[in-house]
C-alpha cells in the first residue's frame, strides 16, 4: 500500500469559527497525528487563495488525501473536491470536518468548542486514511421534461423549454389550465387584467407542437434517477407510461378554508366573503351584496389564517397588495363607498408595491390596525336599527381602543396552505417538505429551485406563497437549468453506490429484500447477489443487513465509518 | 453522576443533518460533547457502528434519520427503526442501559428541536454514571 500523506486544512471562516476555535492551536494538535504531512489554518480555504494553498502542497508534499475542517459539507464538499480535481488527485480522497455548523455557531465555551474540532478532525483524519478513488459514472439525459401542475409557474416552464424544440409533459390534476391566476380580475401593482397574463399563454400551451397536455389527470410514483425518470399517469380514462429526463414540480397551493376562524363567521354570515369570492364579484363587473345591494361601507380584513399560531404561522405574502389592489377597484367603481381597511402590519415589498399603498393611502379609506396574534376582530350581524349588514368590532391597536365598523361586505384576505396532497405529491417525486408543508428547495439562497433529489425542481407556490413574477421567475430558473443538462447531454450519477463481493456473498437475499430500488438482483447461476449501479443511490442499508460484510457501501465504507469512530474518541482525555 | 457525558451521533445526510446544521445558522446552543458522525441514511447505521461506539468509550449513541415517511430512500428509516429494537434487546443482555442509546426522528426543519434533544439526552446521560464498557473491554482483552 502506498505511503498515506493527508494535509490538513483548518478554516477562520472570517471570524466565524476563528472566534470560538482556537484554530492555531488546533493545527499544531492536528500535526503531530499519524500520517499528517503538513497541517495549516487559513482566513477562507474556499476562497481562490485558499483552494490554491491545496492545489500547490498536494504538489509540493506529495499528498494523496486531504481534509478541509470549516463549514457543512453540504455547503463546501464540492468546492474543495473540485480543486483536488485541479491538481490530479482523486477528488473521493478528501474529506471534510463540520466546525462550524455543528461547533462555533452551536457552543459558547472557546475550549469545549476547541476540543470537539480537534475530534472532529482527529475522526476525518483517521476516515480519510481509507479512502479509495471513486471513478465518476455519466449516463445519457432523456431530452424530455415531466411537469406537474398546470398553474402559472408549470406553463411558464413548460414554453420555455418547449420553445428551445423539447418535449414537455405537462400534467395537470383538474379540468383546465391556469390555477389560481385563473380567479383573478386584476393583477397588483399595476392593476393589469390577470386574464390577458394567463389566457395567451393557456393558448399556446395547449396548441404547441412540442407540449403534451394530460388534464384531469394524477401522477403514480416516479421512478429512476436524473437524465432516466419513468412514471405511470392516470388519466380521467386510461393509464399512460411516459419517460423523462426532469421534473418540475409546480403543484401550487389553495385558499386558507377561513371557516376555522371562528370570528369571522364565514359560513353563516351572508355576506362575509374571501378575496377569492371577492374577485369573482369584480370580474362579474358590478360589486353589490349578496342580497343585490349597493354597499355603502366596505371592510377588507387582512391576514385571515395568516400569521397566527393558531392557523398558520407564516406570512402569506400576495393578500396585503391584493387587498390595496381591492380598495382601488372599489374605489373607482363606487366612490361614495365608505373602505374599511382593518390590518395588522402592512407589507409593501417588492417591485411597485410601496408606491400602489402611498397612492392608495391617498385615496380617503380608513387604515385601522389590529393585533393579527390576539383578539381578533368579532363579525356580528347588525340589528334592524343599524344602517348596516354586518358590524366589526376589534380592539385598535394604535388608539388602544374597542371600535365598531360597519360593513355591507366584509372582504376576508384569505392567506394560502400547501394542497392537502402535498405529501403524495412529495413522495411520488422525492422531495422533502417543511413544517407547513411547502417542498423545501436545495439551498434557500444558492440553490433555490433544485431540490436534494437530482433532476427533480419546485417552482412557484408549492415552494412558498408568493406572487406571480416570483413564480415565473423560478419557473424559468428550473427550466433553463434543465435545458442546461439537456444541452450536456449526459449527468454524473451516483458513484457512492454499493458493490457485492462474490467471493464472500453467501446467497441468503436479504440485501434484496431491503433495497427500496430493485438494484440488486440475484444471479441464478453464480448464487450470488449482485448491484445495478445505475439504479443503486447509495444508502447503505444492504450494506447494515449483509450478515457476511459482502456488500461495501462506497465511501462509506465498515472501515472508513468504524475508523472514524476510532478518531473521534482517540483524543479524548480519560 | 458523570458532568461531560460523551455522545457519538449518526445523522442521515439529507434530514438530520441538515437540520443539525440548521441550528448551526440558526446560532441554537447546545451541549458541545456530542460528535456527529455523517452517514447518508439511518438505514446505514449497523449494530455494529453503535458497539464500538461503547467500545471506544462513548457514553451515549444517537442516532436520528428522517420521519417516518419522509426517508429519502423511502424506507431507510424503518430499517433503522428494526434494528433499533434488536440492539435495544442486545443492550439489555449485555447488561448496557438502554437509556444509552436513543433513535429520534428530526427533519431538515427542525434546528430547534435538535439542539432540545442534544441538551435532554446530555440530561440524561448526566444522571447516570460514566460508562464502564470501554474498561470492561480492556481488562478482559
Amino acid at each position: 500500500m502506498e505511503e498515506i500523506r493527508i494535509g490538513v486544512y483548518i478554516c477562520w471562516c472570517g471570524t466565524n469559527i476563528a472566534n470560538l476555535v482556537d484554530v492555531e492551536n488546533v493545527s499544531k494538535e492536528i500535526q503531530d497525528l499519524p500520517n499528517v504531512v503538513i497541517s495549516r489554518d487559513y482566513k477562507y480555504m474556499c476562497s481562490d487563495p485558499g483552494q490554491d494553498l491545496i492545489v500547490q502542497d498536494i504538489k509540493e508534499h506529495n499528498l494523496n488525501r486531504v481534509v478541509v475542517a470549516a463549514c457543512s459539507p453540504r455547503m463546501h464538499e464540492i468546492t474543495f473536491r473540485r480543486a483536488l480535481e485541479k491538481s490530479g488527485l482523486n477528488p473521493y480522497l478528501f474529506e471534510m470536518a463540520n466546525i462550524r455548523e455543528h461547533d462555533s455557531w452551536v457552543h459558547t465555551n472557546r475550549n469545549e468548542a476547541t476540543k470537539k474540532a480537534t475530534d472532529l478532525i482527529a475522526a476525518a483524519v483517521a476516515r480519510v486514511k481509507w479512502h479509495e478513488p471513486l471513478e465518476k459514472r455519466s449516463v445519457d439525459v432523456n431530452p424530455a421534461t415531466l411537469i406537474i401542475g398546470g398553474g402559472i409557474s408549470g406553463i411558464s416552464a413548460a414554453l420555455e423549454i418547449a420553445n428551445s424544440d423539447k418535449q414537455v409533459y405537462l400534467i395537470e390534476k383538474t379540468g383546465v389550465l391556469g390555477g389560481l391566476v385563473s380567479n383573478i380580475d386584476l393583477t397588483y401593482p399595476y392593476l393589469n387584467s390577470a386574464k390577458q397574463v394567463i389566457d395567451h399563454k393557456i393558448i399556446a400551451v395547449m396548441n404547441h407542437p412540442n407540449i403534451t397536455v394530460y388534464l384531469n389527470t394524477v401522477i403514480d410514483q416516479v421512478h429512476g434517477y436524473v437524465g432516466n425518470f419513468e412514471t405511470t399517469i392516470h388519466t380521467s380514462s386510461k393509464e399512460i407510461k411516459l419517460s423523462f429526463g426532469s421534473v418540475i414540480v409546480a403543484t401550487g397551493l389553495k385558499p386558507f378554508d377561513v371557516k376555522k376562524v371562528i370570528n369571522y363567521g364565514y359560513g353563516k354570515l351572508f355576506n362575509v366573503i374571501t378575496s377569492i369570492e371577492f374577485e369573482k364579484v369584480l370580474k362579474s363587473g358590478i360589486i353589490i351584496t349578496r342580497d343585490g345591494r349597493v354597499p355603502k361601507d366596505i371592510a377588507i380584513i387582512h391576514c385571515a389564517g395568516s400569521r397566527n399560531e393558531d392557523y398558520n404561522a407564516y406570512c402569506s405574502r400576495t393578500c396585503c397588495m391584493t387587498a390595496l389592489k381591492f380598495i382601488n377597484q372599489i374605489k373607482s367603481a363606487l366612490p361614495e363607498t365608505n373602505i374599511y381597511d382593518i390590518y395588522s402590519d402592512m407589507r409593501a415589498f417588492g417591485k411597485g408595491c410601496e408606491e400602489l399603498y402611498s397612492i392608495t393611502s391617498k385615496r380617503n379609506v380608513m387604515f385601522l390596525t389590529f393585533d393579527h396574534r390576539v383578539n381578533l376582530p368579532q363579525i356580528r350581524q347588525a340589528s334592524y336599527q343599524d344602517t348596516c349588514n354586518l358590524l366589526i368590532e376589534f380592539k385598535e391597536k394604535f388608539s388602544g381602543e374597542s371600535i365598531e365598523v360597519p360593513a355591507d361586505i366584509v372582504i376576508l384576505m384569505v392567506g394560502m396552505e400547501a394542497h392537502d396532497d402535498a405529501k403524495q405529491v412529495a413522495h411520488a417525486v422525492g422531495v422533502s417538505m417543511d413544517g407547513n408543508r411547502f417542498f423545501i428547495e436545495r439551498h434557500p439562497k444558492l440553490d433555490p429551485v433544485a431540490t436534494t433529489t437530482d433532476g427533480v425542481y419546485v417552482v412557484g407556490t408549492c415552494q412558498s406563497p408568493k406572487d406571480i413574477p416570483d413564480s415565473v421567475s423560478q419557473a424559468r430558473a428550473a427550466a433553463a437549468r434543465i435545458l442546461a443538462t439537456i444541452q450536456s447531454g449526459s449527468v454524473n450519477v451516483e458513484v457512492t453506490t454499493s458493490v457485492v463481493n462474490e467471493k464472500i456473498c453467501c446467497g441468503c437475499q436479504t440485501c434484496i429484500k431491503v433495497c427500496p430500488y430493485t438494484a440488486i438482483s440475484f444471479k441464478e447461476d453464480e448464487k450470488v447477489s449482485f448491484v445495478n449501479e445505475i439504479l443503486c443511490k447509495g444508502c447503505g442499508t444492504c450494506g447494515s443487513a449483509c450478515p457476511t460484510g459482502a456488500i461495501k457501501c462506497k465511501h462509506f465504507t465498515d472501515l472508513q465509518i468504524l475508523s472514524e469512530i476510532e478518531g473521534l474518541m482517540s483524543l479524548q482525555e480519560v | 453522576m458523570n458532568q461531560s457525558p460523551k455522545i457519538v451521533a449518526f445523522l442521515c445526510n439529507w434530514c438530520s443533518y441538515t437540520g443539525a446544521d440548521l441550528a448551526g445558522t440558526s446560532r441554537m446552543k447546545y451541549a458541545s460533547n456530542i460528535r456527529i458522525i455523517r452517514i447518508m441514511c439511518s438505514g446505514r447505521v449497523e449494530p455494529t457502528f453503535v458497539l464500538k461506539a461503547f467500545k471506544e468509550g462513548a457514553d451515549g449513541i444517537l442516532i436520528c434519520g428522517c420521519h417516518p415517511g419522509d426517508c429519502h430512500y423511502h424506507e431507510g428509516n424503518y430499517k433503522c427503526l428494526r434494528r433499533f429494537h434488536l440492539l435495544q434487546k442486545y443492550l439489555v443482555q449485555m447488561g448496557i442501559p438502554i437509556e444509552r442509546l436513543k433513535l429520534e426522528w428530526i427533519s431538515a426543519s427542525e434546528g430547534v428541536e435538535f439542539a432540545k434533544l442534544v441538551n435532554e439526552f446530555t440530561e440524561t446521560l448526566k444522571g447516570l454514571d460514566p460508562s464502564q464498557i470501554k474498561k470492561t473491554v480492556e481488562t478482559f482483552s
